[in-house]
């Protein structure tokens, strides 16, 4: 009888002792996890708060950038413009000389065919280039 | 003080409780060591969530330079303009 009512009070006791154990134990890991995620939930604001400064700040480097890349071309122009305008030229003979053709005067035919030789012909030109 | 008398049967029954509180007791302590196994999982994952959100946090802790990159290229972009008015300037003299 007494040794039950023993066994009794120990098995009462350790579950008492055993939930009292394991509580506490659990309470403090979730005590620990609760400061984490709460430092999380922190670290999540902030990172939201750095984000929230790229939408705008890219929307307008985009639309910046598109300005000057669309500006660049014209710059380009007027600054061929300008080295063009100041580039030295040959200077222009007042009066103009006649157009000749790359090949050169023809000799005519027609006064050897009536059978005249004109004085300033040389010897070269009346033969016509043949030696006789 | 007076012994109890008890039957058999009473005596049966509460040998019989008594076993079935140590055997509730041993259950009770290995779903609390599984429960403790998986809270123990949750703290090291949560340690590394918090770790990863750390990282992230320094990286995009740069982005405060972006509006400064934003107002740098609209400088550029007024520079430019002050080009093209001097360019049109020297262009229409040169021209001329």
């Amino acid at each position: 009888m007494t040794l039950l009512v023993i066994l009794t009070v120990v098995d009462v006791l350790l579950l008492i002792a055993g939930l009292a154990f394991y509580l506490f134990w659990v309470g403090s890991l979730l005590t620990r996890i609760a400061t984490n995620l709460e430092e999380c939930a922190e670290l999540v604001r902030t990172i939201k708060a750095h984000a929230e400064l790229i939408g705008p700040g890219v929307e307008h480097i985009n639309q910046t950038g598109g300005v000057v890349a669309g500006a660049l071309p014209l710059l380009y122009e007027m600054a061929e413009g300008i080295v063009t305008g100041v580039t030295p030229a040959a200077p222009r003979p007042e009066v103009p000389e006649p157009a000749l053709p790359a090949s050169g005067t023809r000799r005519s035919r027609l006064l050897a065919a009536v059978g005249f030789t004109p004085q300033t012909l040389s010897d070269s030109e009346r033969t016509g280039g043949n030696p006789r | 003080m007076h012994a109890l008398a008890m039957n058999p049967t009473e005596h049966t029954l509460w040998v019989t409780a008594l076993i079935i509180g140590f055997v509730v007791v041993l259950a009770v302590a290995a779903l609390l060591s599984v429960l403790i196994y998986l809270v123990k999982i949750i703290d090291r994952r949560v340690a590394g969530v918090r770790d990863t959100l750390k990282a992230a946090a320094e990286n995009t802790s740069n982005t405060v330079l972006i509006p400064q990159v934003a107002d740098g290229v609209e400088a550029v972009l007024a520079e430019g303009l002050q080009h093209h008015l001097f360019l049109g300037r020297v262009l229409g003299k040169v021209k001329s």
